[in-house]
């Protein structure tokens, strides 16, 4: 199966390895499925479109030329080696870049049809829309209650009931309101790190966004709290459209419907999971995927 | 080889560090121990009668029957004193006994015109008065026993003179055989000499016991009573025993000081007997008990330090810093919050940040007299105030000179607050100013009151900010923010400068600073305990 120009000489076992590791990701894709999925009638989710767009650090090229439209209530998996600009991209859709200094931009950024990065943005509400959850769980120093109850709180919810209920069912939707319901003044920082994560998604889910952006979210997390969380975003996935940065080519065959591959900071493919992993378009998918580089 | 030049190294360093801390603590008690040890006198020492009866007076303080009987036990041994010591006088005090002799001669020229005399025994009388007088003047002038003797039996052979009988001139009489008395055990070529020692022993005695019964108060306060404390009656006492004179022993050599004894200076006369009397019975004299005056955080002092306590001055210095701190807290926080969130990294900000750093080594005196200049004489007035030094004044002083510090340690924990709680909190749509105050803010307080601490102990123990702005020496206690205020670091360096009244009062000074030192350690141990709390909560306990 080794298409393209380059034809390097290998030796008999790497090939069997390699052959070995195709396979595997073939059988991964095969469960991912294929096909279209119908979008359900009653979804409420927005689409992300980026036309052209283009982020720099200063002069360094953060992403180039980037055009892709992500679809509602689905799994979205942004795969590709270090450094290629995935985090750069996943950052923008909420402006949360903006805290870095000598920063530009080119093109433009829809959510939801209206343009991130226009004047007229109204930065609050957009933040309000797209969640984020990071790659090292990052609660604040406070209780759980305090934690979940905090974007509530920024938007207006002042009763106490109101509040109580809004965490006890953004702890239920991150499958963690079973292990902290009896304690909610503890604080956050006595939890795991796994709870911590799923604690910083309840905290992103308390906010109803439409969008939950992903940032390796599993990275830093030991196997059977990344099953747990995987779990999650598979539930999710009916309600929210959900945009995954992953290093873990597994993974993103697990959880994601559709993938895109970037590489030093273009969009390379951006297609079906199930094709990306079985038969991609690109040579350079093709490499990254089967684990000739990256 | 390596391996053991790299233990030596190793031990070579825990020693070094070692040694430095030792030298540190070793250091703190040198300078702590004795001005604890000092400053405690104030509060902890053995009192005497003298001290309750000015409790009593000054403060309403203690058993006004008891301290009755008390004084009435001490009138006894005091009697003593007091009549050796007159009856010496009136051998010496010869300018006294002739000032005498002529009030004698008016009182009973005032009484010759109220009586109904004929013309000549009028001038019989008054010739043989002034004749009196004359003979009795020169007696008590001359140092020559035999023409005292001379003048004296002359003048006493008119003792029974029938005219002078039931007039004042008996007076005459009682001076003349008086004097006979004492003129016969005294060395009259020493009577200048006497004259000199006696006046100091006097003094010391009225410090000693305070003014005589009978004689008029006096109009300094601290002239009312005696010695008020044991350790001052012992030092007065020894003043007492013991006169320093200067003596050239040998000769083309500086004079030398040595001890003399009193005693012995009065050897043969009247006095010696007060010496060894006072000596033995001073503890009957003055009664002393040990107490624990804990009232002198509180009360009021009086002109001079000289009695009371520190009240005022530490509820001045409380005030200030107080004051100054509620001023300095926001200011700093704020300008570091922009510093580290807002600010670009321009020309401007970098100048802004140099000052700063500037600010932070001016000497105080400098702050001092900016107050002055700034908040007394124009800031304050350009919103109605009254242009004079005041408690506003001096702790916005105070807080101008802190800030610096403030800033500098707020910026450091305002910085070190990780990105990602900043990152999580825009993440979830709050303003740049809620994050501030919902999220850095509470997980930089540590550091934030590190800077509070740092500010406390400067402005507390400060004196040159608040020479001119708002601090006065004695003065009621402070009704308004407009008033000035004692406080604990100006009241310390005006008795330093007090020269002959802080030679009394050694244990009010040392009192007073070690005042200063437990106030700044109080205040302290609040806020590092505060802290404490905030950094336990933050870590999740």
């Amino acid at each position: 199966m080794q298409k393209g120009k380059d034809k390097m000489p290998i030796s008999a076992l790497e090939n069997q390895v390699n052959i070995d590791h195709i396979n595997s990701v073939v059988s991964l894709g095969q469960k991912a499925g294929s096909g279209i999925k119908k979008k359900k009638p009653d979804c409420k989710c927005a689409v992300i479109k980026s036309e052209n767009f283009s982020f720099y650090y200063g002069t360094k090229v953060g992403v180039k030329d980037i055009t892709m439209e992500i679809y509602p209530c689905s799994v979205t998996a942004i795969i590709g080696p270090s450094g290629c600009g995935k985090s750069t991209f996943l950052r923008s859709v909420n402006r949360i870049n903006d805290l870095i200094p000598h920063t530009r931009i080119e093109g433009r950024l829809l959510v939801n049809g209206h343009n991130v990065y226009d004047k007229s943005t109204n930065l609050v509400n957009l933040r309000q829309q797209v969640g984020m959850v990071f790659q090292k769980p990052n609660p604040f120093p406070k209780s759980i209650f305090d934690n979940v109850a905090y974007g509530p709180g920024l938007h207006g919810v002042k009763k106490r009931s109101a509040l109580q209920q809004i965490v006890e069912e953004s702890l239920k939707a991150a499958a963690l309101w079973d292990e902290v319901k009896d304690d909610l003044k503890k604080s956050a920082l006595a939890l795991s790190g796994g709870q911590q994560q799923r604690l910083c998604i309840a905290r992103a889910l308390a906010t109803r966004p439409n969008i939950i952006l992903m940032d390796e979210p599993c990275s830093a997390l030991d196997p059977i709290a990344t099953g747990k969380i995987e779990d999650l975003v598979d539930k999710l996935q009916h309600d929210y459209t959900i945009v995954i940065v992953t290093h873990n080519m597994q993974q993103a065959a697990r959880v994601s419907e559709r993938t895109a591959f970037f590489c030093l900071g273009e969009l390379i493919e951006y297609d079906w999971t199930g094709k990306i992993f079985r038969n991609p378009g690109k040579k350079q998918t093709e490499d990254y995927v089967t684990g000739r580089f990256g | 080889m390596r391996h053991l030049i790299r233990r030596i190294t190793d031990k070579a360093f825990t020693i070094l560090t070692g040694t430095s801390i030792v030298l540190l603590a070793s250091v703190l008690l040198i300078i702590l121990g004795p001005m604890v040890w000092r400053g405690s006198k104030a509060v902890i020492f053995k009192d005497t009668v003298e001290f309750r009866k000015m409790q009593l007076d000054l403060f309403n303080r203690g058993n006004p029957a008891y301290l009755k009987i008390e004084s009435a036990e001490t009138e006894s041994f005091r009697k003593t004193v007091y009549e050796i010591v007159d009856d010496f006088k009136h051998g010496i005090d010869t300018e006294g006994l002739i000032d005498q002799t002529k009030q004698v001669y008016r009182q009973l020229g005032k009484e010759l015109r109220y009586k109904e005399a004929t013309n000549e025994e009028y001038q019989r009388i008054r010739s043989l008065a002034r004749d009196l007088r004359e003979r009795l003047q020169t007696a008590f002038g001359s140092n020559d026993k035999k023409v005292i003797k001379e003048n004296l039996d002359y003048v006493l052979q008119y003792r029974h003179d029938k005219d002078l009988a039931d007039t004042a001139a008996v007076e005459f009489f009682t001076l003349a055989e008086d004097f006979q008395q004492s003129v016969e055990n005294i060395d009259l070529n020493k009577r200048q000499q006497y004259a000199g020692s006696l006046q100091q022993i006097e003094e010391i005695i009225f410090r000693l016991l305070g003014p005589k019964p009978g004689d008029p108060l006096p109009a300094l306060t601290m002239d009312r009573y005696g010695a008020t404390r044991w350790d001052l009656a012992q030092k007065l006492l020894d003043k007492l025993l013991w006169s320093q004179q200067w003596i050239q022993q040998e000769a083309d050599q500086p004079l030398v000081k040595i001890r003399v004894s009193r005693a012995g200076e009065f050897a043969g006369t009247k006095l010696e007997p007060l010496f060894g009397y006072v000596e033995n019975n001073l503890e009957k004299m003055l009664k002393p008990e040990f107490t624990v005056y804990w009232q002198y955080f509180i009360d009021d002092s009086t002109p001079g330090h000289y009695f009371g306590g520190v009240g005022p001055e530490i509820l001045g210095t409380l005030l200030l810093t107080l004051l100054a701190m509620l001023f300095v807290f926001p200011l700093g926080v704020i300008s570091a919050a922009y510093l580290v969130e807002c600010a670009s990294d321009n020309i401007a900000i970098r100048i802004i940040r140099m000052s700063i750093n500037t600010l932070a080594g001016v000497p105080s005196i400098v702050f001092g007299l900016f107050g002055l200049a700034f908040f007394v004489l124009f800031f304050i007035p350009l919103f109605g105030g009254p242009s004079k030094p005041c408690i506003l004044a001096a702790s916005l002083t105070l807080a101008v000179l802190t800030l610096p510090v403030m800033i500098r340690a707020s910026e450091e924990a305002i910085r070190s607050v990780p990105q990602s709680y900043k990152e999580a909190s825009l993440g979830l749509g709050a303003s740049g100013f809620r994050t501030f105050m919902r999220v850095t803010f509470p997980v930089a307080l540590p550091g934030i009151l590190t800077g509070v601490i740092l500010s406390l102990s400067r402005v507390a123990g400060e004196t040159a900010p608040i020479l001119f702005t708002g601090a006065v020496a004695l003065g009621p206690l402070p009704k308004s923010l407009f008033d000035p205020t004692m406080t604990l670091s100006y009241g310390s360096y005006d008795i330093a400068v007090g020269d002959r009244l802080a030679m009394m009062v050694p244990h009010n000074q040392y009192g007073m600073v070690v005042t200063l030192v437990l106030l700044i350690l109080c205040l302290n141990a609040i806020a590092i305990v505060l802290r404490a709390r905030v950094s336990r909560k933050l870590r999740g306990q």
